[in-house]
């Protein structure tokens, strides 16, 4: 008989115990794996956004607060900058392209007929907004929005709608949209990249100017420097040279300030895991420490009979780890079960969760910490039984 | 140590609590190699603590003890001594319960480094011998209690040791199961050659070896060879 045979042997003696004790490292699995899927999905999709497109900064009115621009965010109350300035900045000493975005938000409400039409005004709940954004059909790779199906928008009936819009209001490729009662046709689905955005709709500039009333006007412009220009330097320029009308936006300090809301979300994460952890290894523990308490008398013979100290610390352990093993596929398709469920039930729109390896790699090894960890102590003490006082044990 | 002697015990000396229990106050035993010795007395005399010594399960406070030539009292680890010159028969067979008959009886070859056939085939062999042989994938559940005892023999067997040593074989055996697992231990013994030493506290078993050591408070008060063996 082989060792190996008597550890899994040893495993599915007490069902009910293993049982326990997988569900135990399970759980620190599913949370490890599962919250890590979301906040990573949310980084990089943050990240992405932020870096997003040509753009290499933003410009807005000095009057407004520089957050959420970079390419990204509402812009309902804030103030505008005449279209004007989108020329002069053009002609800035390295500024390569400069694109005037008209951004504003409404509420589409949820339409369920993939043909139907939706109907909204402006100013309306926040809850459901949508961003609706006015740009150039030739600046789209600006602001990163990439065209995953149809095409763009060519004239001022039309929008492109994002991914994550398309999904909540059931709509596609030749659905109607009714904005602030106007009718548009989508003529192409987009993504950026960017969770808000990929909520938004996107249509010419000069529509939005006309449906908003904002004619001549821009939210932003956006800036992408020239080879060999140093963006930052350029933004500071032109903050220096408009010092007051406009402020410039780079994607540096708005990432400084999304890193700190991100490494809240990411330490939230991390403490909610340590927990399940922490509760998983007092499972294992307590599990892997009665298992030891009821064999006792049987380590004492095996004691007896030969068995050196190094072999029941390798049996006890050996089936901790048997244990940590199944618990990490437990663990995994938890995680992934409860991740698809949230995101079939749209509880985490505009995320889109992603397995990698290295997230794996860390499930596995919360498993084995867990497994190695909870059966140390009980293999330990196991191991130094007293044959005698374990054969006289009742 | 005289040649034909397995064991050698000079005033050793076990107590328990700091003193106040005396297990064993100045135990001198020799045994010869291949003998049957039964060690009887009253519960607490010191017998199965005089066992557990010579199964290197236990160590004594002064004295010296030496075993098929190892010398107990220097060495700190004794696992590798008891699996090569010791097979344990206990009075509860204290059987693995989720293992077969044939995977009992091979636990203490795990430590070994014989493969695993040759390893069932000794296990199958020594089983054999016991009459155990239609009973090997039955789980010691399904066994009475002389055919678990006789498992915890094969098992005992199964690493050809020098020395067995049973600690009351028979004592949760009814007479007649009790007389059979008797006849097989002193069978065994005399076929192989193995040095046996009981412990009991029956007479009529005690008599069935070649020379009983009455204990007595840690003592031996009384050694006689039986006409009977």
């Amino acid at each position: 008989m082989k060792f190996r045979n008597l550890i899994l042997k040893n495993i599915f003696r007490n069902k009910s115990r293993s049982i326990l004790a997988v569900i135990g490292i399970a759980i620190g699995v599913a949370a490890v794996v599962g919250l890590g899927l979301i906040t990573d999905d949310l980084t990089q999709s943050t990240e992405s956004a932020l870096t997003a497109g040509a753009a290499d900064f933003s410009v807005i009115n000095s009057t407004n607060s520089p957050s959420g621009s970079g390419g990204g965010g509402g812009f309902g109350n804030d103030q505008l900058i005449n279209q004007a300035a989108v020329g002069q900045i053009q002609q800035v000493k390295g500024v390569s392209s400069a694109v005037g975005e008209l951004r504003t938000s409404t509420n589409l409400g949820n339409s369920t007929s993939s043909n139907s039409s939706s109907s909204s005004g402006f100013g309306a709940n926040f809850r459901s907004m949508t961003n609706i954004i006015g740009i150039d059909s030739s600046d789209l790779s600006m602001d990163d929005i990439a065209i995953t199906n149809g095409t763009a928008f060519s004239n001022a009936n039309q929008v492109i709608i994002g991914q994550d819009a398309a999904q909540r209001l059931n709509k596609t490729v030749g659905s109607t949209i009714t904005i602030s009662n106007k009718t548009f046709t989508v003529s192409g689905i987009y993504e950026t990249g960017n969770f808000m955005d990929d909520r938004g709709i996107v249509m010419s500039l000069p529509a939005l100017q006309n449906l908003t009333g904002n004619t001549g006007q821009v939210s932003l412009i956006l800036v992408k420097a020239s080879n060999g220009t140093d963006p930052t330097a350029l933004a500071s320029t032109i903050q220096q040279n408009y010092a007051n009308d406009l402020s410039t936006s780079t994607s540096l300090s708005g990432n400084n300030r999304m890193n700190n809301g991100l490494q809240v979300i990411s330490s939230g994460a991390w403490a909610v895991s340590l927990l399940a952890i922490l509760i998983g290894g007092i499972i294992v523990i307590v599990t892997m420490m009665k298992a030891v308490s009821e064999r006792t008398r049987e380590i004492g013979v095996l004691r007896a009979i030969g068995w050196t100290q190094r072999r029941i610390l390798g049996m006890i352990i050996g089936e901790a780890l048997v244990l940590s093993l199944i618990a990490i596929v437990v663990g995994l398709l938890l995680a992934v079960g409860i991740v698809e469920l949230i995101s079939l039930t749209h509880l985490l729109r505009g995320i889109n969760p992603s397995f990698s390896l290295l997230l794996i790699l860390k499930g596995i090894g919360v498993a084995l910490f867990l497994g190695i960890i909870g059966g140390i102590y009980p293999a330990y003490r196991a191991s130094r039984l007293s044959p005698t006082e374990a054969l006289r044990y009742e | 140590m005289n040649n034909e002697n397995i064991i050698e015990i000079k005033d050793l000396k076990k107590t328990y609590e700091n003193g106040v229990i005396k297990a064993l106050d100045g135990i001198n035993l020799e045994i010869k190699k291949g003998e049957s010795i039964s060690i009887i007395g009253p519960s607490g005399s010191g017998k199965s603590t005089l066992l557990n010594m010579i199964g290197a399960l236990d160590k004594a406070d002064e004295g010296h003890i030496t075993v098929a030539g190892m010398d107990l009292m220097q060495k700190e680890d004794l696992s590798k001594f008891r699996l090569n010159e010791i097979g344990f028969v206990f009075q509860l067979h204290n059987l693995i319960p989720n293992l077969t008959v044939l995977e009992n009886v091979q636990t203490p070859l795990i430590e070994t480094d014989i493969p695993d056939k040759k390893m069932e085939e000794r296990a199958l062999e020594i089983l054999k011998s016991v009459n155990l042989t239609d009973k090997i994938n039955q789980k010691p559940t399904k066994l009475s209690g002389g055919e678990r005892q006789r498992v915890a023999i094969a098992r005992a067997l199964v690493n050809h040791p020098s020395i067995i040593l049973a600690d009351e074989p028979t004592g949760a055996l009814d007479s007649k199961t009790s007389d059979i697992i008797l006849e097989l231990l002193l069978d065994i013994h005399k076929k192989e050659n193995v040095t046996l030493i009981m412990v009991t506290h029956e007479h009529n078993v005690a008599a069935r070896a070649h020379r009983s050591i009455y204990v007595l408070d840690g003592k031996i008060k009384e050694e006689k060879i039986n006409s009977a063996s």
